[in-house]
C-alpha cells in the first residue's frame, strides 16, 4: 500500500479549492484594486494609439485580440524589453543553453556515451534546466574567514559584466540594445572587467586553491587580451568604424573572414581561452589546482557564475559573427508576408478572430535573426567541440602562445588590412565596395 | 601576545615566498593520498608524499588466517589487477607447500592475468586522460575496459574481484566457447588501441605538454630502485616475464617494451604499448594450451607450510610484485610482507617533482603507474 | 631457468634460521598440538636437490671474504639468504653492492620473533645493472634486539641504515620503522609514513599487537 496521498477525500479538496477562491478574490479586492489606484495616481502611463494606457484600459484590451496587440508592440521596443527578453539577456541564455545541450550531446556521441537521456523525456532536453533547479536548492557556503562582501558580489558582478558584453551584440536591423558609436571599445572595456572580478572572488575565497586560480586566470586573459585587441584592428581599418551594427552593413557583399583570415583564427583562440574552455581552462584545472577560481563557489553562486559563462559564450560566438562572418547578412529564405495578413489579420480555426498586424516582426528582422542565430551556433559549435580532442596545455605553453606567436600574427594581418587599403582595393573609394 | 601552544603542535615557520599545498586527500588530483608540495610562484620547491589514508593492515590480517582464507582479502589492495597480485602469493605457497600446477591450469592463468593486466591499465589510462583535461581519453578506455571485464566474468564469475587464481591452479574451469570469443575480443580491442593512439598518443599538445618533463634518467632509475613502466621507461630492459619467466612464460611469443628518453611521455606510453603485448600473449596462449585436463590441484585441508620462507615475484602492472612468506610449521603463515611496484615507485615522487611546474604534477604524479591504495596495503 | 618446481630443503640451515625462535615454547605447543589432535608435520615433502652452481659461487664469495661474520642460510636456484650481524651490516652491504653487482633493494621486511626476544629485518636485494644477476634476488637478514615495552625510536631496538648503500631502501626502512620499531641508524627521515600522526599504541606489525576479535 503505497499511494501519494493516504488521507486524500475529495471533499475536502473541492473545499480547498473554494478556500482558494476565496482568498484570492479577498487580497484582489483588498490589496489589488488599491494597487491600481496607487498606480493610477502616481505614476505617468504611456500613450498607446493616442490613448493614455489606464490598467482598467489594459484589462478591457485584454478581451479584445486586436486591441491587445499595440500594447504588445509598444512592449517590444521597450529598452526593458531589449534588456531582458529578446536581444539581450534571455535570448542570450537561451541560445547559450541551447547550444550547450547539443554540444553534450554531440561529445557524448564522440566519447561512446549516450548524454541526457532522461530529464525531459525526449533526450534528455530538460537536463540543464534540472541542473539549475539542483543549483538552486543547494546551500549556499560562505568560507569562514572569507572576504563576505566581495565573495557575495562576485557572482553579480561576473554576471552583470557579461550581460552587458551582450548587449553591445546586434542581432538583426535595429535590433540591439545599446549602440554605441564606439561599440567595439566598449567591448574591450567590458571585456576588461573580468580579470579582475577574478582576482577579487579569487582573492576573498581565502583558499590557496582559488587564489592560484585567479592568477592563473588573471595572466591568462591579459595576455590573451592584447592578441585579441590588436587582431580587432584590421577589421577597424578595413571599415573605418567602431559601431558594430556599421560593420555588419559593410559586410553585406563579403565577409571580412575573406581579406582577414588570419586575424579571423587569432580572435579565435583568444575567444577560447577567455572563456577558458578545453585546452584553455587552467584555471578550472581539475586535477592541479581543484576547481581554480570557482573551488569555494556553491549552490546559486556557482549558478551564477555558469550562467555568466554561458552568456560570455554567447557574446564571444556573436561578436565573432558580427566582425568575420556578416552578422545578420544573408540570402533572403524567410517566406515573404503577405500584405493580406497584415492587414486583415489572420482567422483562427473555427473561432473568426480577425487579428490585424499579426506579425509582430517583419521580415527583415526574421530573416537576420535566423542568420545570426545559425552562425552564431556554429561558432559556438566550433568554440565547444575542442574538448573531445584535446587535453589542457601548461601555463607557460599558453603564455608563450599569447605572447609571442598570437601577437605576432595580429600585426601581420594589420599590415595585410593597410595594404589592401592603402592599394586601393577595399575601403572608401575601393575597387571592392 | 605569544599564547602558549598546547603540548604536541608546533608551528611551522612560513616563508614569503613559499606556499604549501595539500594535494590530497580530498583532492580530485591526488587519490587516497596526499602530496605535501611547497610552492614558489609556479614551480614545486619540495615534495613530500604521504600515503597510509587506506592503509589496511594486510599483512597483519595474513597472519590469522590460512593459506586458502588468505585468497580473497588479499586482492583487495588492487582490485583492478587482482589476478597479477595473487599470483605471486599462489607461487609462493605452492613452494612452500610442494604442489604441481596442471599444465592448462597454467596457461589459463597466464591468460587470466594478462586479461587483468589490461583491465587494471585501461583504467589507468582513463585517470591519465582525465587527469591531462583531456575528457575523451577518459570515456574510451573506460567503455572498452567492460571488454575485459566480461571476459574474466565469465571465466570467474565476478567483475573484479575475481580470488580466480588459488594455489594448485585455478578455480574453475573456462566456460564453453571461451577461446573464440576471447580472441574476437581481444581483434577488436587491438583495433581500439589504435585509434587511441590516434587521439591520445599523437597529439600534438599531450606531446608538447609531456615530453621532456619529469626526467628519470637510467642510473637514477636503477639508484631509486624503481620498478615496472617507470624503470623501462629509462631504458632499462628488465620485465620479470623475460628475465625470471614464471609458469608458461618463457613459451610464449612477446616482448619488453623499453624506450630512452624516460620522460612523463615515456612512462605513459609504455603501458599502452605493453597491451598490444598482452593482446599478443593471450592469443598465443589461447593457441599453445592444452584443449582439456585438470586445472586444480586440490589442497590438503588446511595445508601447513614447513619450517620455511620463500620470496616470489611476478611483474604486474605496475611492476615487480614480490611475496616473502615465512612460515613456522603452522597453517597460518608466520610473516607475509607484499613488496608492491607501487610503494617502490613512490621514492620517485619527491625526487622528480622538485623543479618542476604545477602543471606538471598530473603528469608526473599518475605517469608512475602509482596505485595509492596498493602501495597502502 | 624454471624456478617454480624445484624444491631444495635444507633441513639443517632453514632450522638454524627459526630454531632459537621456537626453541623456548616449542615442547609446549607440541603438547598442546597434540592434545588438539593437530598434525604438526609440514606437508612439503623434504628431499634436498643440488645446490645451483652460479648461485654458490656467488655465496662463496660473500663467505670467502666475510668468513664467520656471515652464515649463509640456503643457497637455492635464484635465491640466496645471508644473515649476518646488526654491526657487520653495512659492510656485507657495500661488499654486495660493490663487488657483486647487486644495485636495488626490493623490499625490507621485518620479522618479529617475541620468543627469542628479537626482530629480524630482511632486505632482498635485486640487480638491473648485472644481466646475469636479474634473476637472483639476495636476502640480506639481520637481528635486532626486542623491547617488551617499545618506544620506537628511543630504545634499544636500533640498526644502521643501508641508505647509504642502497638509496631505494628509503621509504622500505620508514615503514619498517613505524611498523616495527626498529630505528634507523643514519637515515635522514626517520618519520611515520603510513600510520596515522596520533598512532599510539605499539607498533602494528608485532605480533604483541593483536587484532580484536581474533
Amino acid at each position: 500500500m503505497s499511494t501519494i496521498a493516504p488521507q486524500f477525500r475529495f471533499s475536502r479538496f473541492v473545499g480547498s479549492l473554494f478556500d482558494i477562491i476565496f482568498w484570492i478574490l479577498l487580497l484582489f479586492s483588498l490589496i489589488g484594486l488599491p494597487i491600481v489606484f496607487i498606480i493610477l495616481f502616481y505614476i505617468k502611463m504611456p500613450l498607446v494609439n493616442h490613448q493614455l494606457l489606464t490598467p482598467y484600459l489594459a484589462m478591457t484590451w485584454m478581451a479584445d485580440p486586436s486591441r491587445t496587440l499595440p500594447i504588445i508592440k509598444t512592449l517590444l521596443h521597450t529598452t526593458f524589453f531589449h534588456v531582458v527578453a529578446f536581444p539581450g539577456f534571455g535570448f542570450a541564455a537561451l541560445l547559450a543553453a541551447a547550444t550547450i545541450f547539443i554540444e553534450r550531446k554531440f561529445l557524448a556521441k564522440i566519447q561512446l556515451r549516450v548524454g541526457p537521456l532522461y530529464c525531459g523525456k525526449v533526450e534528455g532536453i530538460l537536463q540543464l534546466m534540472g541542473d539549475g533547479l539542483k543549483l538552486i536548492s543547494k546551500e549556499i557556503i560562505i568560507p569562514a574567514k572569507a572576504d563576505k562582501p566581495i565573495f557575495w558580489v562576485g557572482p553579480l558582478l561576473f554576471l552583470g559584466t557579461a550581460a552587458a558584453f551582450v548587449s553591445l551584440i546586434p542581432v538583426a536591423p535595429g535590433w540591439v540594445v545599446a549602440n554605441p558609436s564606439v561599440g567595439l571599445l566598449a567591448v574591450f572595456a567590458t571585456i576588461g572587467f573580468f580579470p579582475i572580478i577574478t582576482v577579487l572572488t579569487a582573492w576573498a575565497a581565502n583558499n590557496k586553491w582559488t587564489f592560484i586560480g585567479g592568477l592563473r586566470a588573471l595572466h591568462q586573459m591579459i595576455a590573451f587580451e592584447i592578441p585579441l585587441i590588436l587582431s580587432l584592428l584590421s577589421i577597424v581599418i578595413l571599415t573605418g568604424t567602431l559601431n558594430l551594427s556599421q560593420i555588419v552593413e559593410s559586410q553585406q557583399h563579403y565577409w571580412w573572414i575573406i581579406f582577414a583570415p588570419i586575424s579571423a583564427i587569432v580572435f579565435f583562440i583568444c575567444i577560447i581561452a577567455e572563456l577558458e574552455r578545453v585546452p584553455f581552462d587552467l584555471p578550472e584545472a581539475e586535477s592541479e589546482i581543484v576547481a581554480g577560481w570557482l573551488t569555494e563557489f556553491s549552490g546559486m553562486m556557482y549558478g551564477l557564475i555558469q550562467l555568466g559563462t554561458y552568456l560570455k559564450l554567447y557574446a564571444f560566438a556573436g561578436l565573432f559573427t558580427v566582425l568575420f562572418l556578416g552578422g545578420w547578412n544573408g540570402p533572403s529564405v524567410w517566406p515573404p508576408l503577405s500584405p493580406d495578413l497584415i492587414t486583415n489579420g489572420i482567422t483562427i480555426g473555427p473561432i473568426t478572430a480577425k487579428i490585424a498586424g499579426l506579425p509582430l516582426f517583419d521580415q527583415e528582422m526574421l530573416n537576420g535573426t535566423l542568420w545570426f542565430v545559425i552562425k552564431t551556433v556554429g561558432v559556438i559549435l566550433v568554440i565547444l567541440l575542442p574538448r573531445g580532442v584535446f587535453p589542457r596545455i601548461r601555463i607557460d605553453m599558453l603564455l608563450h602562445t599569447g605572447w609571442y606567436k598570437l601577437i605576432g600574427l595580429a600585426f601581420i594581418n594589420i599590415f595585410i588590412a593597410l595594404g589592401l587599403l592603402y592599394a586601393g582595393v577595399l575601403g572608401p573609394g575601393g575597387l571592392i565596395q | 601576545m605569544t599564547t602558549p601552544l598546547p603540548p604536541g603542535i608546533q608551528l611551522e615557520k612560513v616563508d614569503d615566498r613559499i606556499m604549501t599545498l595539500n594535494v590530497g586527500p580530498q583532492h580530485p588530483g591526488s587519490g587516497h593520498m596526499r602530496l605535501i608540495i611547497k610552492v614558489d610562484g609556479d614551480y614545486i620547491v619540495s615534495c613530500d608524499p604521504d600515503p597510509g589514508y587506506v592503509h589496511r593492515g594486510e599483512e597483519k590480517m595474513a597472519e590469522y588466517r590460512n593459506y586458502v582464507q588468505n585468497i580473497p582479502h588479499l586482492e583487495r589492495p588492487v582490485i583492478h589487477d587482482s589476478c597479477n597480485i595473487l599470483y605471486p602469493y599462489c607461487l609462493a605457497v605452492e613452494e612452500l607447500l610442494g604442489i604441481e600446477v596442471p599444465e592448462r591450469a597454467k596457461y589459463i592463468r597466464v591468460i587470466a592475468s594478462e586479461l587483468n593486466r589490461c583491465v587494471y591499465t585501461l583504467y589507468w589510462l582513463a585517470i591519465y586522460g582525465i587527469f591531462l583535461g583531456h575528457s575523451t581519453m577518459f570515456m574510451w578506455p573506460a567503455g572498452d575496459r567492460e571488454l575485459f571485464i566480461d571476459l574474466l566474468e565469465a571465466m570467474s564469475g565476478a567483475r573484479v574481484t575475481h580470488a580466480y587464481l588459488v594455489p594448485g591452479g585455478i578455480r574453475n574451469d573456462l566456460p564453453a566457447n571461451f577461446e573464440e570469443r576471447c580472441l574476437r575480443q581481444v581483434d577488436y580491442f587491438e583495433k581500439r588501441l589504435k585509434e587511441y593512439q590516434a587521439i591520445f598518443y599523437k597529439n600534438p599538445l599531450l606531446i608538447s605538454r609531456t615530453e621532456g618533463t619529469g626526467i628519470l634518467s637510467r642510473t637514477d632509475a636503477i639508484r631509486l630502485g624503481t620498478t615496472g613502466s617507470v624503470l623501462r621507461a629509462s631504458g632499462v630492459d628488465f620485465d620479470l616475464r623475460k628475465k625470471e619467466p614464471y609458469d608458461v612464460y618463457e613459451n610464449l611469443d612477446f616482448e619488453t617494451v623499453v624506450r630512452k628518453e624516460g620522460d612523463s611521455y615515456a612512462r605513459s606510453y609504455i603501458p599502452y604499448l605493453e597491451m598490444f603485448e598482452s593482446c599478443r600473449i593471450i592469443k598465443d596462449a589461447i593457441r599453445k594450451m592444452p584443449k582439456s585436463g585438470s586445472v586444480r590441484t586440490k589442497l590438503k585441508p588446511n595445508p601447513k607450510g614447513g619450517n620455511d620462507e620463500v620470496y616470489k615475484r611476478v611483474e604486474s602492472g605496475r611492476g615487480s610484485l614480490g611475496y616473502y612468506i615465512v612460515s613456522n610449521n603452522r597453517p597460518e603463515p608466520y610473516r607475509v610482507k607484499i613488496s608492491v611496484g607501487s610503494f617502490r615507485n613512490l621514492i620517485c615522487m619527491p625526487y622528480l617533482l622538485k623543479g618542476e611546474l604545477l602543471g606538471n604534477m598530473p603528469s608526473v604524479y599518475w605517469g608512475l603507474n602509482y596505485w595509492p591504495v596498493e602501495a597502502d596495503r | 631457468m624454471g624456478s617454480e618446481t624445484e624444491k631444495d630443503e635444507q633441513p639443517s640451515e632453514t632450522a638454524a634460521i627459526s630454531e632459537d625462535a621456537e626453541s623456548v615454547s616449542k615442547d609446549e605447543t607440541k603438547k598442546s598440538h597434540e592434545e588438539q589432535g593437530i598434525d604438526f608435520s609440514p606437508d612439503s615433502s623434504v628431499h634436498p636437490k643440488p645446490i645451483p652452481e652460479f648461485e654458490k659461487s656467488i655465496s662463496d664469495k660473500i663467505a670467502s671474504k666475510f668468513g664467520s661474520k656471515i652464515n649463509v642460510d640456503y643457497v637455492r636456484s635464484s635465491r640466496i639468504r645471508i644473515s649476518t650481524k646488526k654491526e657487520d651490516i653495512l659492510d656485507v652491504a657495500f661488499f654486495i653492492r660493490d663487488e657483486l653487482g647487486y644495485d636495488h633493494a626490493e623490499s625490507v621486511s621485518g620479522v618479529d620473533y617475541p620468543d627469542s626476544k628479537e626482530i629480524e629485518v630482511v632486505y632482498h636485494l635485486g640487480s638491473y645493472t648485472d644481466d646475469k644477476l636479474a634473476t637472483h634476488v639476495l636476502t640480506l637478514a639481520t637481528r635486532v634486539p626486542r623491547e617488551e615495552i617499545p618506544n620506537p625510536g628511543k630504545d634499544s631496538t636500533r640498526m644502521t641504515s643501508l641508505r647509504e648503500v642502497f638509496y631505494s631502501v628509503e621509504f622500505h626502512e620508514r615503514e619498517c620503522f613505524e611498523m616495527f620499531g626498529v630505528y634507523f641508524e643514519g637515515h635522514p627521515d626517520n618519520r611515520r609514513l603510513l600510520l596515522p600522526e596520533d598512532w599510539a599504541d605499539i607498533p602494528p606489525f608485532r605480533k604483541d599487537f593483536k587484532i580484536k576479535g581474533r
